[in-house]
């Protein structure tokens, strides 16, 4: 993976964000390659925007009117969906991760969140942006996983400094771990997100987490 | 005073009056039917063909007294009910006419006099024409009496006319001073509205005045001196420390102006304000606050904001400001490439400060529990 170039497929309306994002990656060290599918959805599943790695999804093509349901599509079909919205709202944050978007990152938030948010969804990894550990750290609805304190600090912590170096000499731990206790966090929001109200669904997070094999299951049939 | 409250007050002063004009009505009537009415078919009771169809008519004017009574101390008025009481009593009147041996106007006719002030009483509230359309039609009501039944003479006639001078007069007289006093009602409450207003002024201003003094003492520690120093030249402007004593005292005046703006959160309020002031600077400012806490007061919000404060007007070219209130604590953060600053403990006991620093960012945090 190190090795292989990553490629992105942005969908955002606006050119100028489109030629910035273009400038950072290119600016990358190892560069990351952007193709922009403007405001046209399509793209994403056709040509090289249907096989790019990641997908930067700009959430509100159409203003007030947040796209989840091409949102559930891209994540229902495995594409690796970085949203980069201009809302920074509770709700919507939450939604999408509960939709399964690997980031979501505000457009305030630059090339020093975007670079590394594309390069772990690229490997199938979560980053979680301050704002979005705002949000997770103040998340109050009821079916929110459980956090420990410590990583309830973490957030908080990230969250107001925004630099991991300064939560690491705070807590007085190492970034690594910093990074540890964030992931740990996505992947219990991963959990609670993945519903399964169906008993295909619940076959089908099986297949995808690996506990049994497509063999495993036609054997079972064919008992 | 808000225009709901002032027209509250005013009605207010106009009933009060209005219902002292009744009580007085009331009082009057009681003491004639008593005093004049009572006692006059007591002494002649011999002058009546029937002495107990005089007690009826006394008792039928007695009966509507007594519900104007009480409808007077319910604060009720005779609505519909008001045509029957006034022929209640000039039904009465009649009653006691039919029985006089020697007609109206006599010294045995007790209700002639005490009907005209019961109808007063009944009508206090209404136009003045009403009361004079009651007096005539008694009056009326009496002179046919006189005409037809009681076989009227000279005497008799100019006997009615001079009694009936002060048995209407009297009560014409009180019916005419009701209607200036009912507008001397209103006038009177337009006077209390004004001295009311006059005194929210007042309180107003020396609320206003308070304040000021409040915010020069509470500059006096900080701001005073600096601004003295710059006028006696013991303070140099191009000296950096001086440079950044006047940005925090910048800060500070705008936040105590923001204290008193009424806005949903005033926390944020002031912080956005200095923001503003590191933004004139062109120090690039992001604000975000995640969560909920409570209605805090200005002395917390002061040692919630006054490290922050000092952070952003100091600051160099970027500054993170958030807020988060979780799990009882609401903390107030700023991450800004300040350099070292000297920043003192909060005024207040629950809340703390805390700083970080690496060699190019300050992270300064004050936090207080809420809970």
């Amino acid at each position: 993976m190190a090795d292989k170039v990553i490629s992105a497929v942005l969908v955002d309306d606006h050119v100028a964000i489109a030629a910035g994002v273009g400038s950072w990656f290119s600016l990358a060290e190892p560069p990351i390659v952007l193709l922009n599918a403007g405001d046209r959805l399509p793209d994403l599943w056709t040509g090289p925007g249907a096989r790019a790695d990641v997908v930067i999804f700009d959430l509100e093509l159409v203003p007030r009117q947040p796209n989840f349901g091409e949102l559930r599509r891209l994540v229902k079909n495995r594409r690796r969906v970085v949203v980069y919205s201009q809302h920074a709202d509770q709700e919507t944050a939450l939604r999408c991760v509960d939709l399964g978007a690997l980031a979501y990152l505000t457009k305030r938030e630059g090339e020093e969140h975007l670079v590394p948010a594309v390069r772990a969804a690229a490997e199938g990894r979560s980053y979680t942006a301050p704002t979005l550990s705002g949000v997770l750290v103040t998340d109050e609805r009821p079916e929110r996983p459980s956090l420990t304190p410590r990583e309830r600090e973490v957030l908080r912590a990230w969250f107001v400094s925004s630099s991991k170096d300064l939560v690491a000499r705070k807590l007085d731990i190492s970034a690594k771990t910093v990074e540890t206790h964030i992931e740990r966090v996505r992947a219990k929001y991963a959990h609670v997100g993945r519903a399964a109200p169906t008993k295909s669904d619940l076959v089908s997070h099986a297949l995808d987490d690996g506990l049994i094999t497509l063999d495993e299951l036609t054997a079972q049939r064919d008992v | 005073m808000s225009d709901t409250a002032q027209a509250w007050s005013t009605t207010q002063v106009r009933i009060r009056m209005m219902f002292r004009l009744r009580v007085s009505l009331l009082a009057v009537a009681t003491t004639v039917l008593f005093a004049v009415g009572l006692r006059h078919m007591l002494i002649y009771r011999d002058a009546y063909s029937s002495v107990p169809t005089q007690f009826v008519a006394w008792g039928a004017l007695a009966a509507v007294l007594g519900a104007e009574a009480v409808l007077t101390i319910r604060r009720l008025t005779w609505r519909r009910l008001r045509g029957v009481a006034i022929g209640v009593v000039l039904a009465a009147s009649a009653t006691s006419y039919l029985t006089l041996t020697e007609g109206v106007a006599t010294y045995a006719d007790w209700a002639y006099g005490t009907a005209n002030w019961i109808g007063i009483a009944i009508l206090f509230d209404r136009p003045l024409q009403a009361q004079l359309a009651f007096l005539a039609g008694h009056c009326a009501l009496a002179l046919t009496d006189l005409l037809l039944l009681a076989g009227a003479d000279q005497a008799s006639i100019l006997r009615f006319m001079t009694g009936s001078v002060g048995v209407l007069g009297y009560p014409l007289c009180v019916a005419a001073v009701v209607v200036p006093l009912r507008a001397v009602a209103s006038s009177a409450a337009r006077s209390h509205r004004e001295v009311e207003r006059a005194r929210t002024d007042e309180q107003v201003a020396a609320e206003s005045a308070l304040r000021r003094r409040q915010r020069i003492t509470e500059l006096a520690d900080s701001t005073m001196p600096l601004l003295a120093g710059l006028a006696d030249r013991t303070l140099d402007p191009s000296d950096q420390r001086v440079r950044q004593r006047c940005a925090i005292e910048a800060g500070r005046l705008r936040r105590l102006m923001a204290e008193h703006d009424t806005v949903a959160d005033p926390l944020l309020h002031e912080l956005r304000h200095c923001a503003d002031i590191a933004e004139r600077r062109g120090v690039r400012v992001e604000l975000d606050a995640r969560g909920h806490w409570p209605d805090l007061s200005v002395p917390v919000r002061r040692s919630l904001t006054d490290a922050p404060l000092a952070a952003l007007a100091t600051a160099d070219s970027w500054a993170r400001v958030t807020v988060v209130g979780d799990g009882g604590l609401v903390s107030v953060n700023v991450v800004a490439d300040c350099g070292g600053i000297e920043l003192s403990q909060p005024a207040d006991p629950d809340a703390r400060l805390e700083t970080r620093s690496t060699k190019d960012m300050t992270w300064v945090e004050v936090w207080w529990r809420t809970k």
